[in-house]
């Protein structure tokens, strides 16, 4: 479940025109929602809200065995308006499950200043966001500021500071440029002077031109893959303090929403340093059902490994008097209200077994996980968990 | 001084180090780098041990050691670490760095984990090593400095000059930590297991083996008892060793240790010149104990001496911590005026064994230069009287039997018993030494002393009444001591005194006088101790020698011969009389 933190800055995001599944970092997202979420672990209390548009705040207390917790306060310039509050807030999108990514759209800002067409003031200011985090009893500080520097950039800095770190703190400097056909970024780290390079293509419709765009035909049959988009990325990493780097490349085909069939989202990234393999294949099986899958391989050291995990959605039952009208509903609209709680499950071939259910119960959040063992016999249960978060 | 150092068990024993090596390898968290747990995988000492250089010997007994050495090793000793390392240096990097600051790379940072193989060696050591062995606590071996000067790495990956690199650096600071930290506590571990008795069962059979037959090479009273005085430190050694075990752990008893402290404490309150300083204060104290004896010695009767070995072997530690805070309170009350009390804690100071190594070394040096045969001649005295006595025991208090009247092994106990009530109550009223200020003055005047001691004389009677007496004085503090002293003096004066007048004024007469005149002498005469305090030392390594030969001879080896020199001895005239 996303913290309240995230959910805010995912709104900044939407809200300023951002789209977050342009970027090669998120090439595999679908199935890193559905394999590798987060199992709570502990007792956690998360206490959070949005006061105003433009101010957040999130107290956290936890107990792992030793109490800890954290402060968190959020400043956004782009007023925010989202469902915030715990009772009312969409589960689908605090839970996050397979990503059905949508058209590539152009965008709006750009679109204008292309036209040459000046807007108002507010148009052309660049949104920010400034988040401070502070770790207690450990005394941890984690700082974020986001920048709109452009239409189609953006500029984000994450900073640590603690005391155990090398010289105190890192730095992280990030400039992403988003073209909807293209996205490059070019990441700093203070920390061994990692510089890095990501770029991200889409093969099919340029929304920049969008008179270019092919027909919106609805494909001829489910396996017709002409309403699908063909990403491929790459990234590339180097440090010249310790004169070392690593490299990757990915591919990823996925459905838009306009295909008819069942959406799925195919993956592949390459480490060829490292001669590493991954493959994902994740499908929407249902409205309610996600499956996912994924296939490592080495070629140096033939080690494998593969994770299978789903996303299951409990939805509200629809009384028999509204459900004529529910028929009626266009497909593509989610109801998204409707969800009651989610269901996530992971096992890989380890015999380690993740479990994780997200709901709302009252005007709570709550998750519960628990991360299971089944190779060690004599301590199956590796970590249970509980979270409950409440917002205003 | 030499070390018998059996290298070959240790060589023979290696899983069980090799397993704990691994524990503890594993124990300390790894480098991101390393992925899975270290196995040592071979381990070898190689043939040529380790060079070791005694710097210093702090404490030294049988079933205690403390030194200090500098050792150097560069043998052929080499291990076979196996373990899976990280290829990626992208991983390893963000494994260590917070996830917040992460870049988040999707697939560039993926692992490649790669068994490895490193291979440990031409370790070169050199370093400073603190060894403290006891059997109680078993052996703790610490590190001074950084022991490792080099060691060569080589691994899988030598062909990669980063990851060769990169592992020689990790492992050289492991290693470190290792000698530093780890090692100390596996050998701490292992000597536990071997000497303590309750997880002995446990120890396997070949071990044990190990530890017995390291333990005869060390063993130092196999040959030493024939030359009783031996230039060297081992006649001290055999005393203690052939001491019945019981004694000596008696001696480092928790109670007495308790008493110990309190001693100190009460010591500090009651005495305004007492010096804060604890050991430092003692060691200087019992240095000038030693030279100062020789003055004193003018009244000493020659079976003296023995008492006072006697007591310190029994006593131990305990004892010495005493007398030396007793002393510590009298200078500081009268450096003018050196008291009986004062003295007899003087003595047994010496006597114990806290300064025991290296002054008794030392002196032995010198014993044996200046008048060997002499001091043998004493000695066989000395042996003479106490042969009577079968016990050991009652051998080595057989001066003070004989001399205090009452002849009677208990009432020499109960002189040891109101010695070990010393403890508890540090003398605190210098009045009571004004008897033998003029004493310690006139350091060498026997006669004067004499005449000096003469108004105690009363009290000689008081005392014999109480040590025939034999309830144990633990409880009465402070006269006991004074009025054995006195006691001392009266009766073996009467019989040394016209026969030998002359080795009065050399000898310490008994623990109590000697300190006496310790002090005066401490005083007046500085550091020459002189002739009179070698005496004294060979008079103390004649006695530890005869003991070593009557257990010898108890046990059945060449007692006959030893009583022979004993008799001779005997009717020869007195050693010491130049």
């Amino acid at each position: 479940m996303l913290e309240f933190m995230d959910h805010v800055r995912a709104a900044f995001y939407a809200q300023s025109a951002w789209n977050v599944d342009n970027s090669y970092a998120s090439l595999t997202t679908t199935a890193h929602n559905l394999l590798d979420f987060r199992i709570p672990n502990g007792i956690r209390l998360h206490i959070s809200s949005l006061s105003s548009p433009n101010f957040a705040t999130s107290y956290t207390l936890g107990s792992t065995g030793v109490v800890d917790g954290s402060l968190s306060f959020l400043y956004s310039s782009l007023g925010l308006h989202f469902k915030s509050k715990s009772r009312n807030v969409h589960l689908g999108n605090v839970v996050s499950g397979y990503r059905q990514l949508r058209e590539l759209h152009k965008h709006e800002r750009l679109a204008q200043e292309l036209m040459g067409y000046d807007g108002a003031e507010t148009q052309k200011k660049k949104d920010s966001l400034l988040y401070g985090r502070l770790y207690l009893p450990g005394s941890t500080l984690e700082a974020l500021y986001l920048r709109r520097i452009s239409p189609t950039s953006l500029l984000r800095l994450n900073c640590v500071s603690d005391d155990s770190l090398p010289n105190g703190g890192t730095l992280l400097a990030l400039l992403q440029n988003d073209n909807g056909k293209y996205s490059h970024e070019y990441l700093y780290s203070t920390d061994s002077s990692l510089f890095g390079v990501r770029g991200l293509y889409n093969f099919g419709y340029d929304p920049r031109f969008p008179l270019l765009r092919p027909s919106g035909r609805r494909p001829a049959h489910p396996w017709d893959h002409q309403n699908g988009r063909l990403s491929i990325g790459a990234e590339a990493y180097f440090s010249p303090v310790n004169k070392s780097g690593g490299i990757s490349t990915g591919l990823r085909f996925t459905t838009l929403p306009i295909h008819t069939g069942f959406p799925y989202t195919m993956t592949l990234t390459v480490n060829p340093l490292m001669g590493n393999l991954s493959s994902t294949y994740a499908v929407k099986a249902g409205p309610n059902l996600a499956l996912c899958s994924r296939f490592d391989f080495n070629v140096y050291s033939y080690e494998s490994d593969v994770v299978l995990g789903l996303e299951l959605w409990q939805r509200r039952q629809t009384s028999p008097e509204v459900a004529w009208a529910k028929e009626l509903v266009k497909p593509g609209w989610e109801m998204a209200h409707d969800t009651n709680g989610a269901l996530k499950a992971r096992v890989d071939n380890h015999g380690r077994v993740g479990l994780s259910w997200e709901c709302r119960i009252k005007e709570l959040l709550v998750s519960f996980g628990a991360g299971l063992n089944l190779k060690k016999r004599d301590s199956v249960l590796a970590s249970v968990g509980m979270e409950f978060s409440y917002s205003s | 001084m030499a070390f018998n150092f059996n290298w070959s068990p240790l060589i023979a024993d290696t899983d069980r180090v090799r397993d704990m090596l691994t524990s503890s390898l594993n124990k300390s968290p790894k480098p991101p780098i390393i992925v899975d747990d270290i196995l040592v995988n071979e381990l070898n000492l190689g043939s040529t041990p380790p060079e070791l250089e005694i710097l210093e010997i702090g404490d030294l007994a049988e079933d205690r050691f403390r030194g200090i050495f500098k050792m150097s090793y560069t043998g052929d000793a080499y291990l076979t670490l196996k373990t899976r390392v990280q290829a990626n240096p992208l991983n390893t990097y963000l494994s260590t760095k917070p996830s917040f600051t992460s870049p988040m790379p999707l697939a560039a940072s993926s692992g490649l984990t790669i068994p490895l193989q490193i291979t440990l060696s031409d370790i070169r050591l050199s370093g400073f090593v603190i060894l403290v062995f006891s059997k109680q606590k078993g052996i703790t071996l610490v590190f001074r400095n950084d022991p490792l000067e080099s060691l060569k790495v080589s691994s899988t990956f030598d062909s990669i000059p980063f990851i060769k690199d990169y592992l020689q650096r990790t492992i050289e600071s492991q290693l470190r930590v290792l000698f530093m930290e780890d090692l100390p506590a596996i050998i701490h571990r292992l000597s536990l297991r071997l000497f303590d008795p309750e997880l002995q069962p446990a120890v396997n059979p070949a071990l044990r083996n190990v530890d017995t037959d390291a333990r005869p090479p060390i063993d130092p009273f196999a040959s030493p008892a024939q030359q009783p005085v031996d230039s060297s430190g081992i006649p001290l050694d055999d005393e203690f060793a052939l001491d019945h075990p019981t004694e000596t752990y008696a001696s480092f008893s928790q109670k007495n240790l308790l008493r110990l402290a309190t001693l100190a404490e009460s010591q500090r309150t009651l005495s305004l010149f007492t010096p804060s300083i604890r050991d430092t204060v003692y060691r200087a104290w019992a240095n000038a104990a030693d030279r100062n004896e020789a003055a004193g010695g003018a009244n000493t009767p020659l079976t003296k001496p023995t008492t006072l070995s006697r007591i310190q072997s029994s006593l131990g530690l305990h004892s010495t911590w005493s007398s030396a805070s007793s002393q510590v309170s009298d200078t500081a009350s009268q450096a003018t005026r050196p008291s009986m009390v004062s003295a007899a804690s003087g003595a047994t100071v010496y006597t114990l064994n806290t300064s025991r190594p290296r002054a008794q070394r030392k002196r032995k040096n010198r014993v044996v230069n200046l008048r060997k045969t002499k001091d043998d001649k004493d000695i066989s005295d000395l042996a003479s009287i106490s042969s009577g006595y079968t016990d050991s025991m009652s051998q080595n208090q057989s001066g003070s039997a004989s001399r205090s009247l009452s002849g009677t092994g208990v009432s020499s106990l109960s002189g040891t018993l109101a010695r070990e009530g010393e403890i508890n109550t540090p003398p605190r009223s210098p009045q009571k030494k004004f008897g033998f200020q003029g004493h310690g003055e006139s350091s060498k005047l026997g006669v004067e002393t004499f005449g000096k001691s003469h108004p105690i004389t009363p009290r000689v009677s008081h005392l014999q009444e109480e040590d025939t007496d034999e309830t144990p004085r633990a409880s009465t503090v402070l006269p006991l001591p004074q009025k054995k002293d006195v006691e001392r003096h009266a009766l073996p004066r009467m019989q040394t005194l016209p026969t030998r007048p002359r080795s009065l004024e050399m000898l310490p007469r008994s623990s109590s006088e000697l300190n006496l005149s310790s002090l005066g002498a401490a005083f007046s005469e500085g550091s020459s101790g002189g002739i009179l305090e070698q005496a004294w030392m060979m008079k103390m390594a004649t006695e530890i020698a005869r003991k070593v030969a009557e257990e010898k001879a108890k046990q059945g080896g060449w007692r006959r011969d030893s009583e022979q020199r004993y008799s001779t001895g005997e009717e020869a005239p007195p050693a010491y009389v130049s």
